[in-house]
């Protein structure tokens, strides 16, 4: 397989080495200044937090409302930082952030099922035979990971299901890029060392294999046999920072702040990967689907997201890392204007929104406009290619780049649309 | 070598293949022409014992056990290696290694859904066993409409596929043409002028009319075909946006025209509610016999490359699917000699298998030299290293830690390959969910992956399989009381060789040193197996 042309930190990873070994030999004091430098990497490192809210959340009850329509609910909108916006009242925090925030309501991904919706949301193209694409994560991992970064550079925080290594979502892009899967935010069984191999028995045991190896290196070497006896050295070091995937280790004022319910604690969570260098996170909250009790559904499920959504970007500005990290709020669709005789709303893909802030936007933009009741888009119409378009050039990279697997182009991002430039900054 | 020599072999060079020489020899001699001085620089012969586990990896699928390697390298015989690759080719585990290695070429590991995977499991084993010839088994593959349930079985390449035209068009041309057409559905080949969009809907359109009856999500469903439609593509790149079309075709062949009926008469049986159709002409009967066809030489190059590569770690032509002009086989004109004296000696698998084993040129050591260290692979004057398969591995990793001879202990008088097969299957589970690629995607290159890594690390099946029980390795070597032979034991059932002298010291003196014996050999099978040596074929 050919490499991405970006084919990330090569350069930066023998530069550091090269520091490092510097550094190690001129004792302590060069050490300190490593970690110096270190940081400073990290500040450059971007980042990527996608909140996505599952089953597919109303645009009326969030960031495009249409009180007083026939379709607009029983929410009024209400004023928020940015004179002129006006959001649901049902997020009074994250309007007290618009300032920060940056949305686009001319979405129109004209596609109402489930599976295909996420896929146009999490991999900027419909579902096509024949190839699969990778995922937001994937490409950012891939895109953003640089090699001295320890820990996974796709994650994803679900309610619930099993924790484990996904195969599927990097697709071409290999396994190395796919997600790992923190169900209820707790990491795969096998991330931690079991009880019954003590740390003796395992530094043991490790310096075996390691002799064992140097051994057979010296007459037998290749890029494979360098790539598996590498493999054990990557997850001593994951293992070694298995507390990064532990959020009770944060401070109890934090998690009350957040909130204390799945939420709040995996939102967390979240912000302490992100600190810990991890490229791409996803955090899903559920469920939005709501053929049924739409507006009850929405008070409950939008008082648990407001919170810990606005004390995540609080805390990202605070320490600076709002600047290099991207937040989106996505769905599968958005909700129909229509309200049904269950007072439930329906999937519509035709006219909805996604909020985004951080790295590489114009904060407090708004992008696109819908008619008075919300059943169309009248100006600036998008679609899941021009998000993931405007994705990647918030962070910096050029998303009409290819890879190259087997040898064979594919433009990183859908070549049939492109960023919308209104809102980068 | 004096000048006289020299010149013999220049004119035995130039005069090519002599007609009674084995097909080994001439690998050999071919190889040795691919590079300057090769038998000067290409590494020595392997040892027996690196042999003996290559070999049983590449034709039995898993390492050999202590006991053979002790006889093997006991034996004083000179045609030993001839006689092993012999009983291995005629065991029934070597049936079951080819069932799963083209069980994953053939299907990519795809999750069951009209064929259950037993049967077609059994198709394939029952093929490799009776060494039905390759050219038979894949027209069996591509001419069952999985209607009779005899013939079930074959149908599952097309029918788990869901007969979705461009999957089943690219896999067609990757699999068994070696050409990997996808990149010219939408156009001709953008980088490989060989490649046109001609060819993708020559292949497709042999299967076009074709359906699943009733319906695609029924897990019973039947291929039908109709007796009309056509293919059509226009490429992208053209601004007037001509569409053309095609009759089935295999590429560079001329296409095959449809016989013209009568209206009234383009049905057997005619289309209507609830039946299935039988047009009187089917394009898809005929592309079993295209592909396969004499004239047609890419399937002779593509099923002698696989096998060529499934032994040596490359094809010739490398990648697999990439047979073209612009990307010529290392050795052009052994591929031909391979892909032809296949075809002449029927599509014999197991001649082809033991004609490459018996090379010098299979059998030369991995150990690279000062000599070899700069030579490019593809000259094979050092032996490829390959990762084992997740079967492989699985399989190895029962065999080594002692598992498997509990379980042969255990069947005595009644142990058969199904039977002690029927109790490794549920070990071999984990290995390809961790080492497998996901389904639906071919093999790709080598990986190794966080999850693999922690699984071997921390996973209870790798703990459990070590954890010493009675005539396991641990328990075995824990009753040995001289820490060289303790050595020698895990040496010979992990690694199928003996330990330098090094290494027995070296381990010996681990083992002298302990408080906890048993612990510490449980730490020292682990880092074996967890070694690169373990997880490389060598």
């Amino acid at each position: 397989m050919e490499r991405c042309e970006y084919a990330c930190g090569t350069n930066d990873h023998r530069i550091d080495r090269r520091l490092f070994l510097g550094s190690a030999a001129a004792g302590l004091a060069g050490f300190a200044g490593f970690n110096a430098r270190a940081s400073e990497l990290a500040a450059a490192q971007k980042r990527m937090l996608v909140i996505f809210l599952s089953g597919g959340v109303s645009q009326l009850e969030t960031w495009d409302p249409k009180p007083n329509t026939d379709t607009g609910g029983p929410f009024r909108a209400i004023p928020t930082s940015v004179p002129g916006v006006h959001i649901s009242e049902l997020l009074p925090l994250a309007a007290k952030r618009m300032h920060r925030l940056t949305l686009v309501r001319g979405i129109n991904t004209a596609e109402d099922e489930h599976g295909r919706g996420a896929t146009i949301m999490l991999t900027g193209r419909r579902t096509e035979p024949g190839i699969q694409y990778p995922q937001v994560g994937a490409v950012a991992a891939k895109l953003l990971t640089t090699s001295t970064q320890e820990l996974p550079g796709h994650v994803q925080i679900t309610p619930g299901g099993g924790s484990g290594f996904n195969k599927d979502d990097a697709a071409f892009l290999g396994p190395k890029f796919a997600s790992v899967t923190l169900a209820d935010g707790k990491p795969p069984a096998d991330l931690l060392r079991p009880a019954v191999l003590t740390s003796d028995a395992d530094r043991e045991r490790e310096a075996l294999r390691q002799k064992l190896n140097a051994k057979f290196a010296q007459s037998r070497k290749s890029a494979q046999t360098e790539a598996y006896t590498e493999s054990f050295e990557q997850a001593a070091k994951v293992v070694a920072k298995a507390n990064a995937f532990d959020a009770s280790r944060e401070d109890p004022k934090a998690a009350d702040r957040y909130g204390r319910h799945d939420f709040g604690r995996h939102m967390l969570l979240a912000r302490r990967l992100l600190e810990q260098g991890v490229s791409f996170v996803k955090v899903s909250h559920t469920n939005y689907d709501t053929h049924h009790e739409n507006f009850d559904f929405h008070i409950e499920q939008l008082g648990e997201f407001d919170r810990p959504f606005s004390m995540l970007l609080d805390d990202l500005a605070d320490r600076g890392m709002l600047e290099s990290t991207l937040v989106v709020v996505m769905s599968e669709f958005g909700r129909t204007p229509k309200i049904n005789d269950r007072y439930g709303r329906d999937h519509w893909s035709k006219a909805w929104s996604v909020a985004m802030a951080g790295c590489g936007l114009k904060a407090g933009a708004v992008v696109g406009k819908t008619n008075a009741n919300g059943t169309a888009v009248t100006e600036r119409e998008v679609n899941g290619g021009h998000l993931f378009h405007t994705y990647f050039k918030a962070l910096g990279l050029d998303p009409t780049k290819n890879f190259h697997p087997a040898g064979r182009p594919i433009p990183i991002a859908d070549p049939k649309a492109s960023a919308i430039a209104e809102i980068l900054a | 070598m004096g000048p006289l020599a020299a010149i013999s072999i220049a004119i035995v060079l130039l005069a090519g293949a002599r007609a009674d020489e084995p097909l080994h020899k001439q690998i050999d001699r071919q190889i040795a022409a691919g590079l300057k001085d090769y038998n000067k620089v290409a590494s020595p012969m392997a040892s027996d014992a690196e042999f003996l586990r290559r070999v049983s990896l590449d034709l039995t699928g898993r390492i050999p056990p202590a006991s053979e390697v002790r006889t093997f390298l006991a034996d004083t015989s000179t045609d030993k290696r001839i006689q092993l690759i012999d009983k291995l080719l005629a065991s029934p585990e070597y049936a079951r290694r080819m069932e799963e290695y083209f069980d994953v070429v053939l299907m990519d590991r795809r999750r069951d859904a009209k064929v259950p995977g037993t049967e077609w499991q059994t198709f394939l084993r029952t093929a490799f066993a009776a060494n039905k010839p390759y050219d038979e088994l894949v027209r069996e593959i591509l001419s069952s409409d999985g209607a009779d349930p005899k013939t079930r079985p074959a149908a599952k390449f097309f029918l788990d596929r869901d007969l979705e035209p461009t999957i089943v068009t690219r896999d067609i041309s990757r699999l068994f043409l070696g050409q990997n057409l996808q990149c010219a559905q939408c156009h001709d080949h953008p980088i490989v002028d060989d490649y046109k969009q001609s060819h993708f809907y020559g292949i497709q359109a042999f299967i076009n009319r074709t359906f699943l009856f009733p319906t695609v999500q029924d897990a019973k469903a039947v291929i039908a075909e109709k007796a009309e439609g056509e293919v059509s593509f226009i490429s992208v790149f053209d601004p007037k946006k001509v569409s053309m079309t095609t009759a089935p075709a295999v590429p560079g062949r001329k296409p095959i025209g449809d016989p013209k009926f009568d209206k009234g008469k383009e049905y057997a049986v005619a289309p209507a509610k609830n039946v299935k159709p039988v047009p009187a002409y089917s394009r898809l009967a005929k592309l079993a016999a295209a592909i396969t066809a004499a004239e047609n030489v890419a399937f002779r190059r593509a099923a002698a490359n696989r096998l060529w590569a499934m032994m040596m770690g490359r094809g010739l032509v490398h990648p697999l699917d990439f047979d073209h002009s612009a990307n010529p086989p290392s050795h052009p004109e052994l591929m031909t000699l391979l892909a032809d004296e296949f075809a002449k000696h029927k599509y014999d698998v197991k001649w082809l298998l033991r004609e490459i084993a018996l090379s010098k040129t299979y059998q030369r050591s991995s150990e690279v030299t000062p000599r070899t260290q700069d030579v490019a692979e593809d000259r094979y004057a050092v032996a490829i290293l390959k990762p084992l398969s997740p079967e492989q591995l699985g399989y190895s990793m029962t065999q080594a830690t002692g598992l498997t001879d509990v379980y042969r202990a255990d069947l005595a008088k009644n142990l058969t390959e199904p039977a002690l097969q029927a109790k490794l299957a549920p070990h071999l589970g984990p290995f390809v969910r961790f080492y497998g690629t996901r389904p639906g995607e071919p093999e790709g290159d080598f990986v190794s992956t966080l999850d693999q890594t922690l699984f071997v690390k921390h996973g209870d099946q790798l703990r459990t399989l070590i954890t010493p029980r009675p005539g396991g390795l641990v328990d075995r070597a824990g009753k040995l009381t001289e820490p060289s032979s303790v050595v020698e034991e895990l040496f010979l059932t992990v690694y199928g060789r003996l330990p330098a002298d090094e290494e027995r010291r070296e381990i010996g003196e681990v083992l002298r040193t302990t408080a906890n014996r048993k612990a510490a050999l449980n730490d020292i099978v682990w880092a074996m197996l967890a070694s690169a040596e373990f997880r490389f074929n060598h």
